[in-house]
């Protein structure tokens, strides 16, 4: 018990003696975090953005002829040797006039004296719902363009094309903030401790001369690089919080958030970043601090 | 007829030297051992090797050559990471004093007892204690930059006995003192060995030890002349233990 009261006395003497580069090393871990989880917060949104949109996601195989049931078994299987599937339909001639026709309602006299099997037969593919589906599906339709009596392969292409290099670059953006996140982190706590270290050296020369054990010198050290770490995510997760409030505030007008869900990072997510960036730090701490074995 | 043994050395060296680059020799083959609750006096001229010698007691530096046996820890095996049991056992008066200078007189005492996790107040009682005893109570919180010579040799004296350690090396410890203030540091030191505790003390002033019956060492150049007990005289030095 005394020893965690001696380390935080200690901890909180480091913390007034040098102020002001703890109040830099706090901003700067509180800036790398509110970038790294604003990216990470556009992207989630994105993901779920996809995989909403992907659950009307569909393929539309157009045939040249209605296939006999042999081979709309071979084509069933061709497909799934492709790639996992939720369901295959096949929509003959006639089905497909009924169901133009439906659509037309009331105006679906327009059709009169057209032969019912004018628009070709077809197969519609419905891919399994997941995070990659809008990635896997121009490869898939590049596969059933390669069919027999296939011809013509329809889908949402322009706009997935655009989402899946949206959701590329985002990855790419995330996995550049989290090494920026993880540079600051490390190395400016851990030049901050340095200079700590340098400035109380006298100290910490005499805390060895009188019996002091490493650890009884570090332990302050290392609470106050995690300390920034906790305190500077906190605030840069707090920050974002409150510009995601902004945002939805902004965009409240045009009730764009109510077609497209806009939601905050999930708890386990914002435990996880606060962790990460509180480790990140105590590791840049102990890095600085392994000079005072050899004191 | 049983003959009782001497107690155990709690400091001895066997053939230590010590040497700094590129070629001076400071210290050269010494040899003696010190019981335990003995008093022995340093005494030589500057530059004799003194102060290096009470650095390599205490492990601020390493011998070059030879062996050093402290409080039971043969120093040469010593590693960084048990040091502080050693530094625990022995209390050190610098002669630079080694005082923190933006702290109170009572911070830079009680800091050898923080270190061993005393309770506050334990450390509180006994910093007062010292500081009635140097004569320094009304200096309790003022900061160390602001007391003279003096002061602040009383002050590392003070921090040096206050966690009551086995071995007390004090260098020079009245270098800067008046006769009463030098009187009441002795007087200490004589208390703190009643207690048991071992005393090396390295001076240049021979009233401290003349006349006391105690060993004195000299070195010269680097060379222990002589180890043995200083003739029983009832001097000044008899007086101040009495």
């Amino acid at each position: 018990m005394r020893f965690f009261a001696t380390v935080l006395l200690h901890t909180g003497r480091n913390l007034l003696l040098t102020w002001k580069s703890q109040l830099m090393s706090f901003f700067t871990v509180m800036l790398s975090v509110l970038i790294f989880a604003f990216f990470y917060l556009t992207y989630a949104n994105a993901v779920h953005v996809g995989t909403e949109m992907g659950n009307d996601l569909r393929l539309v195989v157009y045939l040249d002829e209605d296939p006999p049931p042999s081979l709309q078994d071979e084509y069933r299987r061709r497909i799934l040797k492709f790639d996992q599937v939720e369901r295959i339909e096949f929509v003959g001639s006639k089905e497909a006039f009924d169901r133009f026709s439906k659509q037309l309602g009331s105006d679906s006299d327009v059709l009169s004296g057209v032969p019912d099997d004018f628009l070709p037969p077809s197969i519609e593919v419905y891919p399994q719902r997941s995070l990659d589906s809008l990635a896997r599906i121009k490869r898939f339709s590049d596969y059933l363009e390669t069919l027999p009596g296939v011809l013509k392969v329809q889908y949402g292409k322009e706009w997935i094309d655009h989402f899946h290099a949206f959701i590329q670059l985002m990855r790419i953006v995330i996995t550049l903030s989290g090494f920026l996140l993880v540079i600051t982190s490390t190395f400016m706590v851990a030049y901050t401790i340095r200079l700590s270290l340098f400035s109380r050296r006298k100290e910490l020369e005499l805390l060895r001369l009188v019996g002091a054990t490493t650890n009884y010198i570090r332990m302050p050290f290392l609470l106050e690089g995690a300390l920034m770490g906790l305190c500077g995510s906190a605030a840069g997760l707090f920050a974002l919080y409150l510009l995601y409030h902004w945002i939805k505030l902004q965009f409240a007008g045009p009730a764009l958030f109510n077609l497209v869900p806009f939601t905050f990072l999930s708890w386990p997510v914002i435990i996880a970043i606060v962790v990460a960036a509180t480790l990140l730090c105590a590791i840049g701490s102990f890095r600085s601090t392994r000079s005072i074995q050899h004191l | 007829m049983v003959q009782e043994l001497p107690p155990p050395p709690i400091i001895e060296l066997i053939k230590v030297s010590k040497f700094y680059p590129p070629d001076v020799e400071a210290l050269s083959d010494i040899s003696f051992a010190i019981s335990k609750g003995e008093i022995v006096y340093l005494t030589g001229m500057s530059g004799a090797g003194k102060t290096t010698l009470m650095r390599l007691v205490s492990r601020m530096e390493k011998e070059s050559k030879g062996m050093l046996d402290v409080a039971g820890f043969d120093l040469s095996k010593l590693n960084h990471r048990n040091i502080h049991l050693l530094r625990r056992k022995v209390g050190v008066a610098y002669q630079d004093f080694k005082l923190l200078t933006d702290r109170t007189v009572a911070d830079n005492i009680a800091i050898s007892m923080e270190v061993v996790y005393e309770k506050k107040s334990v450390i509180e009682e006994r910093v007062k204690n010292l500081l009635e005893q140097l004569n320094l109570s009304k200096k309790y919180d003022t900061l160390t930059e602001e007391l003279s010579r003096g002061e602040q040799q009383r002050v590392s004296i003070a921090r040096a006995v206050a966690n009551n350690p086995e071995i007390l090396l004090a260098d020079e410890p009245t270098g800067n003192l008046d006769a009463e203030n030098t009187a009441r540091v002795m007087s200490l030191f004589y208390q703190l060995n009643r207690q048991g505790c071992t005393l090396l003390i390295a001076t240049h002033d021979k009233s401290l030890y003349r006349g006391g019956g105690r060993r004195v060492m000299e070195l010269r150049g680097g060379r222990l002349l002589s180890a043995g007990a200083a003739p029983a005289e009832h001097g000044a030095a008899a007086a101040m233990e009495a």
